[in-house]
């Protein structure tokens, strides 16, 4: 019995030791995580007679939290525009500048469909426009006018990142409202990412 | 669902009662009854049980008994027609799933005009005085031209065929301080008759919600006047003169936020008809007619605390439309119809840049024929050609084959189309509040153009090119399959129905704007079917007792949509998690306001002895839903915006005293159902109606 034991432990060992070998080309599993009530606040802008500020949230997606940053960020929301820390400013109020090479694109599906970024066309920031679309079923949001006035995510739209460090991210807006509640104050991003800590890889599983 | 199969149970055993008396009934001789008369359907005179097409006619008598006063609630006791109401409260009608804009109203054979966003008012009729609705299911454009793609519905006034001063005056009071006038006069003298009719309608209106503030439906009166002539020139030539006022006056104030605003909004319609019946000979007669009708609104608004104005909106449409028609009628008893005529159109509105018009020319032409003893076909075709758009030829095709004495088989075919309307070829409104712009197809370009001047635009997404060829009149084919059971003392009807439609017209965006809205115009597109099964039976249980009941069976989807979710491209919410899911075939509910299952049963009782009747209309509507909620811009499982079905009954109950005294009392919403969803369906409503008949 006891031989049988230390055989077993020896074996183990043999085993762990394999294991550990492999460690340096085996990756690092893909980080799933939901962000809950980013605030994205945006003053002025209709409604309110003055011109649309605020200043945008900063997310880094290797931290996995807000920042304030100014280059450690992939990507910023603002009411509901949407910056990536790539390509250049688009002219609007408070804006930060782009010091990063991240990119964004918006594929539809479901949000465990989209199982990669290889396929994926990126795009960055520009003169006059966002990587990811301004306006009502254009880019990530309906808006469904009066009386109800409300921002919906349009469903089957998974934002897709690549990060300023070359890394891959998909996110799905799940609402634009304090706790996930429509009769709550807006401009409150609540998201579900998959962040791909391997640098260059595009799987998201 | 418990009150669906309930409502199928209630068919069945109708059906299955009705199924052996007619065994017994068998061998009685034919049927007794009056034969009831359409004029829609083939514009001649033809007896509703031997029409190849899906025809309801709803009787004066019904109308009366009913306790009926506009034309909506007597339409929506019907079995496939529901009415809908849309933002501003106008309801249309829906028949086979087919909305409003696509059915012709007609009075006495000639169209009226006046609809916003599409949608005709039947609440602007009255029921007052007139002999018959019809209603023809199905395309009809062969006979009628644009408009009558789902189908027609023709309200005929009576004609005076005594010589003794006839007509009655009622006086109706109901709940919500509804009130009803009438006032009916109609004589003959010799060659020349005439007929005189007056109404005025009034209500304080409701509050469905008294949370918030305003009212619901808010105060309205209006009045309709027809005064018709009759003169018989000679055997030979008979002249119908008829003239129409109909004026709506409505406070529309109401408060938004904590901004309140007052104004009132006026409806005006003026109709004039003018026919000259020709009779060359036994065989051939013509009818000349020329029809002239103006329908106007206007609405202004202002803040009640500064006194701007806030809104004021105008709405001038004329029309005007000489048609001559000649019938042939040969040996055999076939008939040839012919007609031609030409339509002039003009709209002045505001948020058109000026007054625009449209004309057109047409013909048409129907046989009607028995190629065997069995067989009856009727087969036409109209030709129009219009300024606007493409010229469209409308042919269709409707045989009735008696199997036996009592059953016969029908089975029609037809194309309908709608022109498309002034708004989508020349709106320009621009949402001051939330600043979207809509444009009409004709005036796209140019008004873009314009915009971009101003830098309005941040950029155009669809090529110019896609806005230069003409916008197609929408169409549709139909097609009505069915069986015809007609007994002494019951009849039994069942239709399949299939409307393919195509060249649907809806907005899209044609650019973005610098304020982050967007541009729309109309463009074709949408490409959608309904189809669904009809069934009605009626009983005669004694002479005295009637019952009814009819069904509809609805299937009503975007074949694009139906494709796209077929495929997986269609998304939406998990309502728990807020995470997004593909939405499966049978989750796609179909198009908006269109319900699965819709049920009429109703029973009328004459108390002969007691010169009385009663009556009871149950009426039902399965569940359907309003408007896209969750963004994927197509009704699914997950959208919040379903009304539940839900039951309506209505009584009515009449005597007569005095011989010249009817009094009626009776209730609609017995079961005081309402829904914040349905702002047309006040609670339980109330009502006593004293007639005096002469």
């Amino acid at each position: 019995m006891k031989k049988l034991s230390i055989l077993f432990l020896a074996l183990s060992t043999v085993l762990v030791s394999c294991s550990s070998d492999d460690d340096t080309t085996t990756p690092i599993p893909v980080k799933s995580e939901k962000i809950s009530n980013l605030e994205a606040i945006q003053t002025g802008g209709q409604g309110t007679g003055n011109p649309i500020g605020g200043v945008f949230t900063k997310f880094d997606f290797e931290t996995g939290k807000i920042t304030t940053s100014d280059t450690d960020w992939d990507v910023a929301f603002r009411g509901t525009n949407i910056a990536v820390n790539g390509g250049t400013v688009t002219g609007v109020a408070e804006e930060p500048a782009r010091n990063g090479n991240a990119a964004a694109a918006v594929v539809t599906g479901t949000f465990a469909g989209v199982t990669s970024a290889k396929d994926v066309t990126f795009s960055q920031d520009a003169d006059t426009v966002f990587a990811i679309p301004t306006g009502s079923d254009n880019g990530w949001y309906n808006y469904a006018g009066p009386p109800t006035h409300l921002i919906s995510p349009i469903p089957g739209k998974i934002l897709v990142f690549k990060t300023r460090n070359g890394n891959y991210a998909k996110v799905e807006i799940l609402s634009y409202y304090q706790d996930e509640d429509t009769s709550k104050k807006s401009q409150y991003y609540t998201f579900n990412y998959v962040y791909n800590p391997n640098k260059g890889e595009t799987s998201f599983e | 669902m418990k009150f669906e199969s309930l409502i199928t149970c209630v068919l069945t055993g109708l059906v299955v009662v009705s199924g052996y008396s007619q065994e017994k009934a068998i061998d009685t001789t034919m049927v007794n009854e009056l034969q009831e008369v359409v004029l829609t359907a083939t514009r001649t005179k033809r007896q509703l049980s031997s029409l190849p097409l899906p025809v309801t006619i709803v009787s004066q008598e019904v109308i009366k008994q009913s306790g009926t006063i506009r034309l909506n609630e007597i339409l929506n006791e019907q079995t496939g027609i529901i009415t809908v109401a849309d933002e501003s409260g106008f309801e249309g009608v829906q028949i086979q799933g087919i909305a409003s804009d696509y059915i012709l109203i007609l009075i006495d054979g000639v169209p009226l005009v006046g609809r916003k966003a599409g949608n005709f008012d039947v609440n602007r009729l009255t029921v007052g005085n007139i002999k018959q609705v019809e209603v023809v299911k199905g395309p009809s454009s062969s006979l009628y031209g644009s408009d009558a793609l789902g189908g027609v519905i023709n309200i005929i006034t009576e004609k005076p065929k005594s010589d003794v001063l006839s007509g009655n005056a009622s006086y109706r009071i109901g709940s919500y301080t509804q009130q009803d006038i009438n006032v009916d006069i109609k004589q003959r003298i010799k060659k020349f008759g005439y007929g005189v009719f007056a109404n005025r309608f009034s209500s304080e209106g409701y509050d469905l919600n008294p949370d918030t503030a305003g009212q619901t439906v808010n105060p309205f009166e209006n009045y309709t006047f027809n005064g018709r002539l009759y003169y018989d020139f000679s055997d030979r030539f008979s002249l119908f003169l008829s003239g129409r006022l109909y004026t709506q006056y409505q406070d529309a104030g109401f408060t938004a936020n904590t901004t309140s605003l007052e104004g009132d909004s006026e409806e005006q319609e003026w109709n004039g008809h003018v026919r000259l019946d020709h009779k060359w000979s036994d065989h051939l007669t013509t009818q000349y007619e020329f029809y002239y009708t103006n329908y106007n609104a206007k609405e202004q608004l202002a803040d009640s605390a500064s006194g701007d104005i806030v809104s004021d909106s105008d709405f001038d449409q004329h029309l005007l439309r000489p048609e001559i028609r000649t019938t042939y009628t040969f040996k055999d008893r076939s008939k040839l119809t012919a007609g031609i005529g030409f339509q002039y159109d003009q709209l002045d509105r505001t948020f058109f840049d000026k007054q625009v018009d449209f004309n057109s020319q047409y013909a048409y032409a129907q046989y009607d024929t028995n190629l065997i003893e069995r067989l009856n076909i009727i087969a036409g075709a109209r030709f129009d050609n219009h300024s606007e758009y493409n010229n469209q030829f409308s042919p269709k095709l409707a045989l009735r084959y008696k199997i036996t004495d009592v059953l016969a088989a029908k089975a029609s075919i037809g194309y309908g189309f709608k022109a498309p309307d002034f708004r989508q070829l020349y709106f320009d409104f621009t949402n001051s509040a939330v600043g979207y712009t809509v444009l009409g197809y004709n005036v796209a370009l140019e008004k873009l153009n314009e915009l971009q001047a101003q830098g309005q635009i941040l950029d155009v997404v669809v090529p110019e090119s896609s806005l230069q060829d003409p916008l197609e009149a929408e169409s549709s084919i139909g097609y009505n399959v069915g069986l015809a059971y007609k007994e002494k003392r019951w009849n039994a009807e069942l239709n399949l129905f299939r409307n393919d439609f195509k060249n649907l017209i809806d907005t899209r965006v044609i650019a973005r704007k610098t304020n982050g809205q967007n541009v729309f115009s109309y463009f074709n597109f949408d490409e959608i079917y309904t189809t669904g099964l009809e069934l009605n039976t009626n009983y005669r249980i004694t002479d005295n007792v009637r019952l009814s009941a009819g069904y509809q069976l609805l299937y009503a989807f975007d074949k694009q949509k139906e494709k796209q979710v077929k495929n997986g491209e269609v998304f939406a919410r998990d309502p728990e998690t807020n995470q997004t899911v593909v939405v499966s075939r049978s989750e796609y509910f179909g198009l908006v306001n269109r319900s699965r299952h819709n049920a009429n049963f109703k029973v009328f009782y004459d108390i002969v002895s007691a010169k009385a009747n009663i009556n009871l209309r149950l009426l039902y509507r399965s569940k359907y839903a309003l408007f896209d909620t969750n963004g994927n811009d197509l009704i699914d499982d997950y959208d919040t915006s379903f009304v539940d079905g839900f039951v309506t009954a209505n009584i009515a109950a009449s005597k007569t005293f005095y011989e010249n005294f009817t009094l009626q009392i009776g209730a609609n919403n017995l079961f005081d159902y309402t829904e914040d969803n349905i702002p047309t369906l006040p609670g339980i409503q109330l009502y006593a109606k004293l007639n005096y008949q002469f």
